[in-house]
């Protein structure tokens, strides 16, 4: 294990399916509520599409910044409102210029310039409040950055569903290398024409309620939303102990089979945060539902932990919300640790029928109720596997209560 | 700069290479340029574009509205992170790889995160790869900054051989003439920083929109 700096989550927001309320996100969470999860009939045609659409109303981004008006960026402003305490003192006591922000997307706002081309074809012309920095990914942090007035760096990573995750290693390294003194990362993804119909064609979403690691599995559900957290350099609370990243050299749109790729991210993860398998209280899955995920991820969590990891995917509840998913699920396993008291933590059930797929390694999945007992320092861990093979885990912990 | 065409990159797999954008090619083939082979596999990578596959994208865009199905091959070939992947398969790199987009700001940003890659793992090169070719044309007139198709890539490391460089950030308000030469719109910063690099009588450059200025000098 490397010497780290400290590396606090501070603070966390999000906006999912379940809602936008803390309170509201982690009830849906621990009853594994399948329910919010809506059927679409306009994102691919001729087919109705079940989707984790964010359903409470979004804020209006100001005219001032009008130009990164987007739905991509409303759903960021709705969490950043709710952490606007948090991020004013911040910003008094470390200064704008210490500020970054990193942000991860995959579609930044591309539902915005579909309704733009739309109204192109029907009029000849783009449509009116259209701009570029709604479209240009780099944009998702800008607006964040423009928003807040923060001076410090900014700018967007995209690496498909592994975006998330790899935005809060960047921010620990922001710190580490002593750029900011406090960063401002996440991720925010929109349900659009591109990804939904993109995934239909690759043929990897599903017609039914997610489902992973069932025998019945058909495929990813999408859903969209915003995960953001405050990043500082300081000891104590909910820490990121450790990132484990790698890539798979294997195929543009497919993971390994043998699951080598997603191995070894998380054993690196692990040496990362000094840390052995037996440490781990929680993985949370990448869990997508898609046959090849489920069977190479199971087949790797076993090789690196045992069949006896308490485990379990959050994708069935809010779906696959894709460069968002790595900073939310972060932020679920944050909600996990800052809601521990007395010992014990609540584990987020695996939503699914039940039906165990006898082609799949053994995984330990968390039935709803279930609670862990635990002494000292916990440590939970969050896959995020991206297309095109790029791989980010991360480790959470801290001493209860944090 | 801004000419048409781009590299044949020959030494992509025809399989590769058949699907492989304008973007991809032009990225890749400074990529393996710029890396030594035996490193080509052992590198962490940064890949940077501010556009990315827009120009691509726009057809899927175009399908879309028109409520046709989308070629998952072409979807597949625009993700943010297709030169990362293409990288990763061509050369049989297993490390870890970030694609980025920073507005005006992608090269001095893609700089800054091979720095936070050498802060995970000092001992590792880092190779940044950053390009972009012409965006869709109805998004054109949109753009704040002058278009060129170009890519680049660095090789970099806290030691060893080759250019040293120092680095730093600074923020707040800048005081006008006190930057270097800086047409609006400008260039692409990545082409300001080879411009610079190859004209050893200045000592340092300054680059950045805004409150941010990213600091280079030669040590």
């Amino acid at each position: 294990m490397r010497e780290h700096a400290p590396c606090r989550l501070r603070a966390l927001g999000m906006v999912n399916a379940l809602g936008a309320l803390s309170d509201e996100i982690w009830q849906g969470l621990l009853a594994g509520d399948q329910s919010r999860l809506t059927w679409r009939d306009d994102l691919v045609p001729g087919r109705s599409l079940l989707v984790g659409e964010v359903r409470s109303p979004l804020p209006e981004i100001p005219s001032a910044l009008r130009r990164y008006r987007c739905r991509n960026n409303a759903l960021s402003l709705a969490v950043l409102l709710g952490l606007e305490a948090e991020l004013a003192a911040v910003i008094a006591e470390v200064g704008r210029g210490r500020v970054g922000v990193v942000m991860g997307t995959s579609t930044s706002g591309v539902s915005d310039a579909e309704a733009a081309l739309c109204h192109n074809a029907a009029h000849g012309v783009l449509a009116p409040g259209f701009d570029y920095p709604q479209l240009e990914f780099g944009g998702a942090a800008g607006f964040v950055a423009a928003y807040l007035g923060s001076e410090g760096p900014v700018y967007t990573l995209s690496t498909a569903c592994s975006s998330g995750a790899r935005a809060l290693a960047s921010a620990r390294s922001l710190l580490a290398l002593g750029v900011c003194d406090a960063v401002v990362a996440g991720a925010t993804d929109t349900l659009c024409g591109l990804t939904t119909n993109g995934f239909c064609a690759l043929q990897a979403v599903s017609d039914e309620l997610p489902n992973p690691m069932s025998a019945n599995r058909k495929g990813l559900t999408l859903g969209e939303g915003s995960a953001i957290l405050l990043v500082t350099r300081e000891e104590g609370g909910i820490q990121l102990e450790g990132v484990g990243e790698s890539s798979e050299a294997h195929h543009m749109s497919a993971p390994d089979p043998a699951g080598g790729g997603a191995e070894n991210a998380m054993r690196e993860a692990l040496r990362d945060a000094g840390l052995t398998p037996a440490d781990i209280a929680y993985v949370n899955l990448h869990g997508t539902g898609t046959p090849l995920n489920d069977a190479m991820e199971s087949a790797a969590v076993v090789r690196v932990f045992g069949e006896q990891v308490p485990a379990s995917s959050t994708k069935a509840l809010v779906g696959h919300t894709l460069g968002a998913a790595g900073a939310m699920e972060a932020g679920f396993c944050w909600m996990m640790l800052a809601r521990a008291s007395d010992g014990q933590i609540a584990l987020l059930p695996h939503a699914w029928d039940g039906r165990r797929d006898p082609a799949l390694a053994r995984l330990r999945l968390v039935d709803k109720g279930e609670r862990a007992r635990v002494e000292g320092r916990v440590h939970l861990l969050t896959n995020s596997f991206g297309f095109g093979g790029n791989n980010c885990v991360l480790v959470l912990g801290g001493e209860l209560p944090c | 700069m801004g000419c048409e065409g781009s590299p044949d990159a020959r030494f992509l797999p025809p399989m590769l290479r058949r699907r492989c954008t304008a973007l991809s090619k032009a990225m890749l083939h400074v990529a393996f340029e710029g890396c030594p082979a035996e490193e080509r596999s052992e590198v962490r990578t940064v890949f940077a574009s501010r556009h990315g596959e827009n120009k691509e994208s726009f057809p899927l865009f175009e399908s879309i509205a028109k409520g046709q199905p989308l070629s998952p091959a072409k979807f597949t070939h625009t993700v943010h992170n297709a030169q990362a992947g293409l990288f990763s398969i061509a050369s049989g790199n297993r490390q870890a790889s970030s694609s980025l987009s920073g507005e005006r700001d992608t090269f001095a940003t893609a700089f800054l995160e091979a720095l936070t890659h050498l802060e995970r793992e000092p001992g590792r090169s880092v190779l940044v790869v950053t390009g972009d070719v012409a965006i869709a044309p109805l998004f054109a007139p949109l753009l704040d900054e002058r278009e060129a198709a170009y890519a680049v890539a660095l090789l970099l490391a806290w030691n060893g051989e080759g250019t040293k460089l120092g680095f730093e950030l600074a923020s707040g308000t800048k005081e006008r003439g006190s930057r270097g030469p800086s047409p609006d719109p400008a260039w692409p910063q990545a082409l300001e920083f080879v411009r610079w690099l190859h004209d050893e009588g200045t000592p340092r450059l300054e680059l950045g929109v805004g409150p941010r200025t990213f600091c280079w000098q030669r040590a």
